[in-house]
């Protein structure tokens, strides 16, 4: 490997660290790529995913990406709806960092469902009361208004300059930039509450059913969707030594995702409170002991999903002596992001492993044993699928005007 | 501003101005929501429309599906000897992988102790959550009240599997080439192996009820046309029939013996019925 980057690297001058990150995602690529490669032709059967616990690592990566996603829609809402015109700048960015999450996402549904061939059933064949319909169309719809709102930063691209109509057009499309932004909101809102509905509407799993579930997706969603967007814009900002977004603005997004974070942590307690304080119903008490018992659950929600995903975040964006440097913000976006990882993680997986009572007079502990920790190919696809997002971020930002206002845009 | 000169004018007469516009704004948006609510809470839109007055009333048998039939099972858990017949009938007959079978039998113990066992087939709910959450309708309750899977149109997502409150539902993880070791003392398989990547489940033997209809026979009485666990059993302890039809067996057990549903309180609505063991569940 070293010996055959060394040459092309100086021919290309690439400086060796870029060379380093470029050989990385080419490993994360090519290992992600081999284990699609056997799962398509062996089937999910090489995964550690069983009968009892059918969902695992890959669908919390879906439903990571698609939150982390969320800065498009809540910074174009913000810019084009609600006039806070200050914040256009980190407006592509947000949108690009958006549609990377989607698509990572589709991409790993992809792989996760048993017939890729049969994608696009939904499409087709409606079960207009399924959540999972539901939020099919609405990413595949908001995949579409993320792409018709790039559409002008890819015409800027110097290949466009011998199609000026291709470009014109494109630009046009930027004008319906605040009835996308509606849309787009609309849609997100939907399906982003929809995801924890997924789980919130199943009667049968006492600690997924309940109200707040949905809530708690959507403002974490919101939460943090912006501020992966803002530490993306630092990280940028490092790597090219070049004023990415001008950083009031970033650290205005961080203050907000802060205090979206505490209303996150509000909502929390009062869920934590009603169910297991105040609540007690016997069926999530039985799971919640379970899970204390067997699993490390405690762990990862108090020190993953509320110190880590919460707490240091809030820390880091809301008090002047950290959030006026920018290496806490970073840090607090990348924590915060972490802990949507394991929120999402923790409400799939601690769902699904503690088994169903619903058979009289069997004891429960003696059907147990469902544990479940994703192997070596599940962890090869989602190396290969985060491989996939950075590549694509090291893409934008070495060859689209990411951080150009449309007005220079405009020859 | 108004703030500008907060001392001067100590007293701001609020003057309520009316326009036809504001008042014409106004007067659409009360009778919408007018229309809304009573489009949500009566219409053919709202979400509480399935209710029908006679299923929040209580619940006859049967009363649900709108076929003709709708086929049920009553398993009495005083009889059943735990000789999981049933499990190897139905696994050699739709020829499911034994070590993952739709038809389960467990040990079970009654509050005073004493042991009894405990078997499940599918128990095709009439409001079921696994039709409910399914993306593309790859599974549905038919008209006579069976729940079935097209296994040409499931993607695979396994949902399904995850909503389902009773454990019910299988997913093909790889390509099956195992030999079915039930196969043939236990029966001869009837329907195809189902594909990798699809998720399948119970029948009630559907392809029986079904073949058995055309031929004239009754489910439920004929062997062709009765589920495999059902003839199987020793101990008579499944009996399966038409629940609409007050003179089939099952009919009268569940008219004339106590009997209960599995988590009834999710409102599931399974047309499987259960007689307790004597001393209680």
């Amino acid at each position: 490997m070293a010996t055959s980057t060394a040459p092309i690297s100086r021919r290309l001058s690439i400086s060796p660290r870029a060379g380093g990150w470029l050989g990385f995602l080419g490993l994360a690529l090519l290992a992600g790529l081999t284990a699609a490669i056997l799962v398509f032709a062996r089937g999910l059967i090489l995964t550690n995913l069983s009968n009892g616990v059918p969902w695992g690592l890959w669908i919390t990566i879906d439903l990571s990406a698609i939150a982390l996603g969320a800065g498009a829609f809540t910074l174009s809402a913000v810019v084009y709806l609600f006039g806070l015109k200050r914040l256009q700048p980190i407006v592509r960015l947000a949108v690009f960092v958006g549609f990377i999450g989607y698509t990572t996402a589709l991409l790993t549904l992809v792989m996760d469902i048993g017939r890729p061939d049969r994608f696009w059933h939904p499409w087709v064949y409606w079960n207009i009361h399924s959540v999972l319909w539901e939020i099919t169309w609405c990413i595949t719809i908001y995949l579409a208004i993320l792409i018709v709102e790039f559409l002008p930063v890819i015409a800027e691209l110097k290949f466009f300059d011998r199609y000026p109509k291709l470009r014109a057009l494109a630009h046009r499309i930027h004008g319906a930039a605040p009835v996308l932004a509606v849309l787009g909101l609309l849609i997100s809102l939907l399906h982003q509450s929809s995801l924890g509905a997924t789980y919130g509407i199943l009667r049968s799993r006492p600690i997924w059913f309940k109200p707040s579930m949905p809530i708690m997706f959507i403002i974490s969603a919101v939460a943090v969707g912006p501020a992966v967007t803002m530490g993306v814009a630092f990280v940028i900002e490092w790597i090219r030594r070049k004023a990415t977004v001008p950083h009031d603005i970033l650290r205005l997004i961080a203050r907000a995702s802060g205090l979206a974070l505490l209303l996150y942590a509000y909502i929390k307690f009062w869920d934590l409170a009603a169910v297991t304080y105040y609540g007690r119903t016997p069926g999530s008490d039985q799971a919640f002991s379970i899970l204390r018992n067997f699993t490390p659950y405690g762990f990862g929600f108090w020190v993953g999903e509320i110190v880590i995903g919460i707490l240091l975040p809030v820390l880091f964006f809301l008090m002047p002596r950290f959030n006026r440097r920018p290496g806490y913000l970073v840090l607090g976006a990348f924590l915060a992001m972490v802990g949507v990882v394991f929120n999402r993680w923790n409400v799939t997986v601690s769902g699904l492993v503690v088994p169903l009572d619903y058979a009289p007079g069997v004891d429960l502990s003696t059907v147990l044993a469902k544990p479940y920790i994703p192997n070596l190919t599940e962890w090869a696809i989602a190396l290969g699928v985060v491989g996939y997002a950075l590549t694509l971020l090291t893409l934008g930002v070495r060859y689209l005007p990411l951080f150009r206002s449309p007005e220079e845009g405009k020859h | 501003m108004s703030q500008q000169t907060p001392g001067k004018k100590r007293k701001q007469k609020v003057r309520l101005e009316l326009t036809r516009r504001d008042f014409l704004t106004l007067a659409a948006t009360a009778a919408g929501s007018a229309v809304a609510a009573q489009a949500l809470t009566t219409g053919p839109l709202s979400p509480f429309s399935s209710f029908k007055q006679s299923q929040l009333a209580g619940e006859e048998i049967g009363g649900h599906t709108t076929g003709r039939h709708q086929w049920g099972m009553v398993i009495n858990l005083d009889t059943c000897i735990g000789c999981d017949y049933c499990q190897r009938a139905c696994s050699a007959t739709n020829d499911v992988a034994p070590e993952v079978p739709w038809n389960i039998v467990q040990e079970a113990e009654s509050a005073s102790g004493r042991r009894y066992f405990f078997s499940r087939p599918c128990l095709h709910c009439q409001h079921a959550p696994c039709v409910e959450v399914c993306p593309v309708q790859a599974t549905y309750v038919r008209e006579d009240g069976v729940v079935i899977m097209d296994y040409d149109r499931c993607i695979g997502c396994r949902y399904c599997m995850v909503a389902c409150p009773y454990d019910a539902r299988r997913f093909n993880w790889g390509e099956r080439e195992d030999v079915n070791a039930f196969v043939p003392t236990w029966g001869i398989a009837e329907v195809e192996r189902r594909p990798r990547g699809v998720v399948e489940k119970c029948t009630f033997c559907v392809h029986r009820i079904d073949a058995g209809l055309a031929n004239g026979l009754v489910p439920g009485v004929d062997p062709e046309a009765t589920p495999a666990c059902v003839n199987i059993c020793p101990v008579d302890a499944r009996v399966f029939g038409d629940l609409k039809d007050p003179e089939s067996r099952v009919a009268k057990l569940i008219e004339n013996s106590a009997t209960f549903r599995l988590r009834e309180e999710l409102g599931t609505r399974p047309s499987v019925y259960y007689i307790p063991p004597k001393e209680g569940v």
